[in-house]
């Protein structure tokens, strides 16, 4: 009889310390705990307040799998460098799902075949009306390198500055694009940090952008009316795609395969003769590679590599990178409204900073705030898709230059 | 200092280490550089692109009206057997604002006139004139669609 309820307690007690449970409440569980709730939270603030949901939910949810202690979904170990690689055959071996899923991060897939199907779902005709919106789209990367400047002062590495000033440029592909490349050390910040830093403060654009705005402009200036554009040809639309790869590419090589998949994308929507690749870029693989990244990025979010100082310091540093990114660009509208005599309203300078279309979602409301009758989302997508060029060339150089 | 073509050369921040005053700067200087200088050539290539376009369109938009010049001589008698002809017992024509095409102004006619049988009521169109709006210069339709796409953001 004893033996048999030795064995029943054994096996009690066997099934209690290979549980999530028991490792829950093991030395450092609390802090998976606390990932844990962190995801309910941006759960909520994708389903109940639509802050970018498409990207938030699927982040979130690879969160709270990843932090379930003893899931086996994700494995960082996996992923330490042995003389300078990554054993790629040993995460085939031992590699749990999300292991499997953040090869496409790791090799660097997943954000250029977002820029594709982004690419089919832009139209860059108020950039080609009004080229002057690439310059506040290079404005607003002012963001990027002057976080840099504070990041190194701040004793960050030139990999870690690199990868947390490019938050500034509001963009989550280019983001990830730029962290995997450069966090290879294995350090206390790795791309998940970036990411969920990028997204989240892309998510809270219309919270963090509208006080900036109001603070750097006047009333008159808010209430300037742009001239309408000019109508574009579907010859200039298709020559577009092309000659922005040709020149971009030969300037940054690094930011080819950004850029290049972008254009790729959008040559494939101009051109209006490849309707069933634009079909499946824009909805199904767009829609796989969405769910794919943001669960993969979300996995990377362990609790011990997300509870820590350093990480504290990323979104700190990412949202000065995004405010300053805003301000930048709000400035050289200034400039542009004081050298056309009034002309242009500095609020699209704000919608620089890529986060497409959410910044130039709120130039237009911001604008509309002052004067109702006064329509600048048009106006505001220029700078706005400009910003998306403008970050892809500023990781191009970051890239280029941190190795 | 360093130079751009040497930084692409090697990649000079090695990114384990800790960055000093002058890299710092000099990072964010060519940085800024580098992402000016790219997308002010795209500015420039877009603008020569963008008035190549402008004088081909134009152009043929100057020769479009040549063809059409002799049609608004004979249109010009449309307006009021179109008004009559949707009502005859409507009113005289109205006076054409000039450049107005006289075909809209028996539409608008026409439309009044419809209204006015319905309700037993006949109108004169006496003028026709074009309201110089202040803002963005769009017409009514135009006004009315842009609100209506802008109005969820």
């Amino acid at each position: 009889m004893s033996g048999v309820l030795d064995f029943f307690t054994n096996t009690l007690g066997g099934l209690w310390s290979d549980s999530g449970l028991h490792a829950l409440f093991a030395d450092g569980g609390w802090k998976n705990l606390i990932m844990i709730l962190v995801s309910f939270v941006f759960m909520y603030l994708a389903i109940a307040k639509g802050f970018e949901p498409l990207l938030l939910l699927p982040i979130s949810f690879g969160m709270l799998l990843t932090n379930l202690p003893m899931a086996g979904l994700y494995h960082p170990e996996l992923w330490v460098l042995v003389d300078g690689h990554v054993n790629y055959g040993e995460v085939l071996k031992e590699g749990g799902l999300l292991d499997i899923l953040y090869l496409g991060v790791k090799l660097q897939l997943y954000p250029p075949l977002i820029f594709l199907g982004i690419g089919c779902m832009t139209d860059f005709s108020p950039l080609i009306a009004n080229p002057k919106s690439f310059l506040l789209g290079a404005a607003a990367q002012g963001g990027i390198f002057f976080t840099f400047v504070v990041a190194g002062l701040l004793g960050f590495t030139a990999a870690e500055a690199g990868s947390i000033a490019i938050i500034g440029g509001a963009d989550g592909p280019t983001a990830i694009y730029v962290s995997t490349r450069l966090l290879t050390g294995g350090g206390a910040i790795t791309t998940g940090n970036i990411a969920l830093a990028a997204y989240t403060y892309m998510a809270l654009v219309p919270i963090i952008q509208p006080p900036i705005m109001k603070a750097l402009t006047s009333k008159k200036e808010r209430s300037v009316k742009m001239e309408q554009l000019r109508t574009v040809s579907k010859t200039e639309k298709i020559i577009f795609p092309i000659a922005v790869t040709i020149i971009v590419s030969l300037l940054v090589p690094s930011a080819a395969p950004l850029v290049g998949m972008l254009m790729f994308g959008n040559l494939l929507k101009e051109s209006g003769v490849a309707a069933r690749l634009i079909d499946t870029a824009q909805n199904a693989l767009m829609n796989i590679i969405t769910i794919f990244l943001g669960v993969s990025v979300g996995a990377t979010t362990k609790a011990d590599q997300i509870i820590n100082i350093k990480f504290g310091g990323v979104m700190l540093l990412g949202v000065i990178a995004f405010s300053l990114g805003t301000a930048c660009g709000l400035v050289f509208g200034k400039i542009m409204y004081k050298v056309t005599g009034g002309k242009v309203n500095p609020l699209i300078g704000s919608a620089g900073v890529s986060a497409v279309p959410m910044a130039a979602r709120i130039s237009q409301k911001v604008g509309a705030e002052t004067d109702p009758t006064n329509f600048l989302l048009m106006h505001a997508m220029g700078p706005n898709v400009a910003g998306v060029i403008g970050s892809a060339v500023a990781a191009g150089v970051l890239l280029s230059v941190i190795g | 200092m360093l130079s751009f073509p040497v930084m692409l050369a090697d990649k000079v921040l090695h990114g384990t280490e800790k960055l000093d005053g002058t890299q710092i700067v000099s990072m964010t200087i060519i940085g800024l550089l580098v992402v000016f200088c790219a997308l002010l050539i795209l500015v420039v290539f877009l603008c020569v692109s963008g008035g190549i376009f402008k004088k081909a369109s134009g152009g043929s938009q100057k020769a479009a009206p040549k063809k059409d010049a002799p049609k608004p001589a004979p249109a010009a008698k449309a307006p009021a057997p179109a008004a009559k002809a949707a009502v005859p017992k409507a009113s005289a024509p109205a006076a054409p604002a000039s450049g107005e095409d006289e075909e809209i102004i028996a539409v608008i006619m026409a439309a009044i006139s419809a209204m006015g049988a319905a309700e037993g009521k006949q109108y004169q169109l006496r003028s026709v004139r074009q309201v110089t709006r202040g803002g963005s210069g769009r017409s009514v339709w135009a006004q009315a669609g842009v609100l209506d796409a802008t109005r969820p953001f």
